[in-house]
């Protein structure tokens, strides 16, 4: 249909314009004009397919991924090699300056006042102890741990699996059977197939998602003809038209587990219809 | 007879000139000699070896050394409908190894995608002080000493529908510890990487008052 298309393309300026995308340690906030709808083109003929904009809701991985054996072995060699090729530090030389000097300071003919000027502010703090105060500081560090404990199993929540990007998949009921599927609802006159798709996620019943749309153009496509006796003249079947979206803020509350999933690339195939899977599989991303 | 032997002399004497200068092939003596001398040593043109021993048309062209222009800022091309402008994708962060292998990354990820990094540059070095305040007392001592770096790189006229997968890509790929920020590129973003010069401004500053 050329009617939705133009209108996709057409306020990509404005948004250009005015968008400032800030991403830090996965908080991304971004402020974007409200562009107004646009006038309706009344001469479109209408077409037996209904229009639907879906979100496909991506949590970003957290934490990076673990190193297989060899990428371990390889680190530890490289780490070895740059140890090896190296110079000493000031700190290292500080370290053996002062062993040299205590050694001096053991025989019998020391004569102080022979020493460089500024030694005496270094006899008081040497490097050692500098060394052992830092060291104490270091075990007082608790890093953050690389997996919230949350089961692998639990599909509600988005703390699981924090190495990948997981999808949202929303349960729906489409016609008379409930299917698991990306959040989608149906276009309605008068705005862009984008702001369907920021409906699709706002409608989600008891989930507040906040989300950064990235572009305005449509990544995947999905065409489908309803059973043969809700056919009609005028309405044959859908098409859906997804939009790509990346989660912003990290605290979410676990969302109900008959209705929602958050889940990685690998265990779609469990839950989406095979025709839906194929179409869907194109964009993802397993990264 | 003085006057024929004062010329055969003279002409003696020219001549012992000419020989003498003749090595130095002296064009000024060859015009003063009267005709039947002229004792010349220019080659003539079909002579094989004539120009031999000439290097200078050899060398490169050695252009006059001219002062260093004031760079000039680059007009900061407008996005279309299809097209975004000009954007710069910053990386900053403590770690310097970090920031600079992930600004490296983005960069050969847009050759390979065939988008247009016009620049990729680096911003200078921020320091921070970390001051801890001592536990009896007021006073507040340096703790540690934290350098952010940030590298950026400048992409020009992207095709929009190519957007959403690049920053797919970039988002998925960004390690920890590294902030990524994208944002378009102004006059004052460009003009911020110059120094700036206090007599200057203080000179200005006084005419203007």
């Amino acid at each position: 249909m050329a009617a939705p298309f133009t209108r996709v393309c057409r306020p990509l300026w404005r948004i250009i314009t005015t968008t400032t995308l800030n991403k830090g340690a996965r908080n991304i906030s971004s402020s974007r004009q409200q562009w107004s709808a646009q006038n309706v083109k009344t001469a479109v003929a209408a077409s037996p397919w209904a229009l639907h904009g879906a979100v496909c809701l991506q949590r970003l991985p957290v934490v990076s991924q673990d190193r297989s054996p060899i990428e371990e072995e390889f680190m530890e060699l490289m780490h070895q090699m740059e140890l090896e090729r190296s110079l000493l530090s000031d700190h290292e030389l500080r370290l053996l300056e002062d062993a040299a000097r205590m050694s001096r300071k053991q025989e019998e003919d020391y004569d102080s006042d022979e020493e460089d000027e500024d030694y005496r502010d270094k006899e008081i703090v040497t490097a050692q102890d500098l060394e052992d105060t830092w060291e104490q500081k270091l075990k007082q560090f608790q890093p953050a741990p690389r997996s919230q404990g949350v089961d692998k199993k639990d599909m509600g929540s988005s703390e699981r699996c924090l190495a990948d990007s997981l999808i949202l998949l929303v349960k729906k009921d489409v016609g008379s059977q409930k299917l698991w599927l990306l959040p989608q609802i149906q276009w309605q006159m008068g705005e862009t197939l984008r702001q369907t798709a920021e409906r699709a996620l706002a409608s989600l019943p008891g989930a507040d998602l906040k989300a950064t749309f990235l572009g305005n153009a449509p990544c995947g496509f999905y065409k489908y003809k309803y059973p043969k006796d809700i056919q009609k003249e005028d309405s044959v079947g859908a098409k859906v038209f997804f939009f790509k979206a990346v989660l912003s803020s990290h605290k979410h509350l676990p969302l109900e587990k008959n209705s929602f999933a958050w889940v990685k690339k690998d265990e779609l195939q469990d839950f989406l219809k095979p025709e839906y899977l194929k179409q869907v599989r194109r964009f993802i991303m397993a990264l | 007879m003085n006057t024929l032997l004062n010329k055969a002399l003279l002409l003696q004497n020219t001549r012992a000139l000419v020989c003498a200068a003749s090595s130095v092939q002296s064009q000024v003596l060859t015009t003063q000699m009267p005709l039947g001398l002229l004792l010349t040593n220019r080659q003539y043109r079909s002579m094989p070896t004539h120009g031999i021993g000439k290097y200078r048309h050899l060398l490169p062209k050695a252009l006059p050394k001219k002062k260093k222009d004031r760079v000039q800022a680059k007009q900061i091309k407008a996005a279309t409908a299809t097209e975004f402008g000009v954007f710069n994708v910053c990386v900053s962060g403590y770690d310097m190894t970090l920031v600079e292998h992930y600004s490296q990354y983005i960069h050969n990820l847009c050759n390979h995608l065939d988008i247009k990094a016009d620049e990729s540059y680096a911003l200078p070095t921020k320091s921070t002080e970390v001051m801890v305040m001592q536990e009896q007392g007021t006073k507040m001592y340096v703790d540690a000493v934290l350098k952010t770096h940030e590298r950026v790189v400048q992409i020009s006229e992207m095709k929009a529908t190519l957007l959403p997968i690049l920053m797919e890509v970039v988002l998925k790929n960004q390690p920890e510890g590294v902030q990524l920020c994208v944002k378009q590129h102004t006059e004052v973003d460009f003009q911020s990487r110059f120094k700036t010069r206090p007599e200057l401004e203080g000179l200005l500053a006084k005419i203007n008052n």
